[in-house]
């Protein structure tokens, strides 16, 4: 075999195998377009370099006029993928350049076939043998060039063109291996490719080698391929590693939330499956086995907190906030377990709540030691309540008395009416004053029941002027008994406060009763109170303050006047100040008590003003709201200033 | 004015406990007035007004036992029934020495509201009596001369015509002279009468023979 059979064999082989490898890739990945088209044009440029081969072998002109008639088949179909496949691989070439070859080139193969013998030659009139490079013979073709090769001519400078462009282009762009590798070998390509009409034309005397025109491009893609496999083993081996540390991370993560009793899970939300470790399970009391989705969640919290979660659960998925909620479950034996969940959703592009991921741990203990510290304190509000009564006693007698006393006189007073020849408008005047005199018993006994309650603290938005008002109706007679003038100020519109109202009520009693205290010394006429309810500059809270006109309390006791046990009186515990602390402390709120400038002294509570409350109250402006003057209001903030200047003054001078 | 139709004064500062006691007592046919504080009561009073008044004690500013002590320096004999929510001994201890003519607890009943109402009133008119019947006494004292009133003091003091006159140091015929004009300008008949005449005079501490 010559060596001349040997190299063509081994070029269209090696143009076969690119193809080949080429095309599996295409295979496995069927949107990987520039690998099925270099497979096209690697397959033709196999098949040329066989045809070429035929023609170094070929003995007569008619066979080879044939071959050179065939061979534009593979050509057309190696131009234009090849053409395609710049474009797509390196995303360069001038499209025009890219449209006019694909088109010369089918119009050279169109003219090919309708022109004798083909576009390349008028005839071919012998073949010349001669011996090449080692005494090889081979045949080349003698005859008379076709004009019409022009347009083959063209399109091989185009090509040329189209090369050095695409190559230029992807050097700028940064990327100066490739234009390297596969421009350099695509121009050196498109250069040799010249050889055939110079062949033609009789002006240089070798055989057709249009096959190893593309063996560099072969070459230049068999070094990029083998690059990318490179990169893809590294690849595949740093994701085996990173696969590696996330198992690791994951079997951490799991030994810290098992350590730490926390349930992990993830909500599905369009297919609306959960997903959720086995402590998770375990802490819901889901069996292991259980399909989970998120109305199974629900039907396991407990009835009373279902709508607080679901509240929740709705506004992350809203907002994008923070999920976070505590709630109780029903386990499957009937008990109850408090749980803290935290979560956050994440979103699709769209915007579209997709999954939500989480975590949710056992709060049981915690919430029963706030339970148990709770409930404590309500009964010390409660027993105190309770002591406190006997101080109010004379005033709800009071209180009940006057409308009996109407009731009884009235209704007499009816029967004598009666008695003595109907006067009907007056008994009717007399029924709808018992009735209306009967219902303000019943409040003074509902006010009394309710004082006297022990129920839970049943925290509710409420407004602080009215529970001055319920205030004021407990105690009035007994100020009345005790001649003590009371002033009351309260600001319009002010903003709602959560709390329980009966604890409340308790701490304002307790410091009207504390100031009356304070002013038994006092001659009747200088015995004044004075309450107002107020707003803090700053919007954050309400404020309340009572103020008396009686003994000041010693500078260095006024920390000390709210801890338990302190008394400056003969009767009593020192509960009462005690008891206001706890239960306003209880409420988030703080209280203070400040000497007045010339006597007596002030002490305030302030409440906090819940979120959408204060959003409310920032957008709109306050003119209409009657705020404590900066000296009172900032005195909650340091209780231990000197003096309620201003608040005495606008007393004193309202006095 | 003892002609007039007693009234029935009601202090209260509550509304509804006024207006009933008023009704109670107008069905039980008294003639009444309602004030809602002590000031309103003073303000309007008359002390020629007869009557009673019906007077609570807890009530802000001025309060039924102060307004008790008003009318004791005015001398007015105005009978009080004090109506209280809640009185203690020591009160109504107080509010009695002061001259209260009764002191009831609310609720009340009328058989004890409508009996003190009538009681003070007697009392009022009992007294009112006595007083026009001294002043009526004191008209008539004024109408004796200095020498006169000398010898009215003698006759009252049970002292004979003679011991009169020896006292005196004048004719026993001249004190008979001033004896029946004494008898005369006060209208007695008998020395009994004259001296329950007198007693009654001095019987309104007040006035001073």
């Amino acid at each position: 075999m010559s060596w001349i059979s040997i190299v063509w064999s081994m070029n269209a082989g090696a143009c076969f195998v690119l193809a080949g490898v080429c095309f599996v890739v295409w295979c496995k990945q069927t949107k990987s377009w520039p690998h099925l088209l270099f497979s096209c044009s690697a397959v033709a440029a196999g098949v040329i370099a066989l045809i070429e081969l035929a023609m170094l072998h070929t003995n007569t002109a008619g066979n080879y006029t044939e071959l050179i008639r065939w061979i534009h088949v593979p050509v057309w179909v190696l131009t234009l993928s090849f053409v395609a496949f710049v474009r797509l691989y390196l995303r360069a070439g001038r499209r025009w350049l890219a449209w006019s070859i694909c088109g010369l080139r089918t119009l050279v193969l169109i003219l090919n076939f309708i022109l004798t013998p083909n576009i390349n030659f008028r005839a071919i009139t012998s073949l010349r043998h001669f011996s090449w490079w080692g005494g090889e013979m081979v045949s080349v073709p003698v005859g008379t060039p076709n004009p019409w090769c022009l347009f083959s001519n063209i399109s091989l400078l185009l090509l040329l063109i189209f090369s050095i462009d695409a190559t230029v282009t992807v050097w700028r762009r940064g990327d100066q291996r490739r234009a390297l590798v596969i421009g350099g070998s695509m121009i050196l390509g498109a250069i040799v490719a010249w050889h055939i009409p110079l062949v033609i034309w009789g002006v240089i005397d070798v055989p057709f080698f249009l096959g190893f025109a593309y063996s560099g491009i072969v070459l230049a893609m068999g070094y990029e391929l083998s690059n990318d496999m490179l990169q893809t083993v590294q690849l595949a081996r740093e994701l085996e590693t990173s696969e590696a540390n996330l198992r690791e991370s994951q079997k951490r993560m799991e030994l810290a939330a098992n350590a730490a009793e926390m349930g992990m899970w993830m909500w599905d939300i369009v297919r609306d499956e959960i997903w959720i470790t086995d402590k998770g399970r375990a802490l819901f009391g889901f069996r292991p086995w259980e399909k989970l989705d998120f109305n199974r969640f629900r039907n396991g919290l407990h009835p009373d907190d279902r709508e607080t979660v679901l509240e929740a659960v709705e506004t992350s998925l809203r907002t994008g906030a923070e999920y976070e909620s505590e709630f109780r479950v029903v386990l499957p034996d009937g008990q109850l377990r408090w749980i803290a969940g935290r979560g956050h959703v994440e979103f699709n592009g769209d915007g579209q709540p997709v999954r939500m991921r989480g975590a949710s741990v056992d709060i049981t203990k915690r919430k029963q030691a706030e339970e148990q510290v709770a409930r404590q304190r309500n009964e010390m509000a409660h027993l105190s309540r309770v002591s406190t009564l006997g101080e109010l006693s004379g005033s709800i007698a009071h209180e009940l008395n006057l409308p009996l006393t109407a009731i009884l006189s009235n209704a007499q007073a009816a029967q004598r009416i009666l008695a003595n020849g109907a006067d009907l408008a007056e008994v009717r005047e007399i029924l709808s004053d018992i009735v209306s005199e009967d219902k303000r018993a019943g409040e003074v006994i509902h006010r009394l029941r309710q004082w006297l309650k022990k129920d839970k603290v049943q925290e509710h938005s409420l407004q602080i002027n009215e529970v001055v008002d319920d205030v004021l109706k407990l105690i009035r007679s007994d100020l009345v008994n005790q001649k003590v003038t009371m002033d009351i100020e309260l600001a319009r519109n002010l903003p709602a406060v959560s709390g329980d109202p009966v604890q409340l009520q308790q701490v304002l009693v307790n410091l009207v009763v504390n100031a009356c205290d304070a002013m038994t010394g006092c001659k009747t006429t200088e015995r004044r109170l004075l309450i107002r309810t107020g707003i803090e500059n700053d919007n954050s809270a309400v404020v309340v303050s009572v103020t008396d006109r009686g003994c000041s309390i010693p500078e260095e006791k006024i920390e000390e006047i709210f801890e338990p046990f302190f008394t400056t009186k003969s009767k009593g515990m020192g509960l009462g100040l005690s008891v206001c602390r706890t239960i306003i402390t209880a409420h988030r709120g703080k209280i203070c008590a400040t000497n007045n400038p010339d006597r007596g002294a002030t002490f305030h509570f302030s409440l906090p003003i819940s979120s959408p409350e204060k959003e409310v109250l920032n957008a709109s402006h306050p003119a209409n709201m009657q705020c404590f003057s900066h000296g009172a209001v900032r005195r909650l903030g340091r209780c231990r200033s000197k003096s309620s200047e201003r608040l005495a003054e606008v007393w004193l001078d309202g006095n | 004015m003892n002609t007039a139709s007693p009234t029935v004064f009601v202090v209260d500062d509550y509304a509804p406990v006024r207006r009933s006691i008023s009704r109670l007592l107008r069905a039980a046919g008294f003639l009444v007035a309602t004030f809602a504080s002590a000031e309103e009561f003073l303000a309007q009073y008359d002390p020629g007004a007869w009557g009673c008044l019906v007077l609570d004690v807890a009530m802000p500013a001025l309060n039924g036992l102060q307004l008790q002590d008003i009318l004791v320096k005015t001398r007015s004999l105005l009978p009080i029934v004090f109506l209280t929510g809640e009185g203690d001994i020591p009160m109504s201890v107080r509010a009695m020495k002061r001259g209260a003519s009764d002191f009831l607890t609310k609720p009340v009943d009328e058989k004890d509201l409508l009996a003190a109402v009538r009681v003070a009133i007697d009392k009022h008119r009992a007294w009112r009596r006595e007083q026009v019947e001294a002043s009526d006494v004191r008209a008539r004292l004024a109408a004796l001369t200095p020498r006169e009133r000398e010898v009215l003091g003698y006759v009252v003091a049970g002292k004979l015509n003679k011991q009169i006159a020896g006292d005196l140091g004048t004719v026993e015929q001249t004190i008979k002279v001033h004896r029946a004009r004494v008898m005369q300008k006060m209208k007695a008949r008998s020395v009994a009468e004259l001296v329950r005449l007198m007693e009654r005079c001095r019987i309104n501490g007040s006035v001073h023979c």
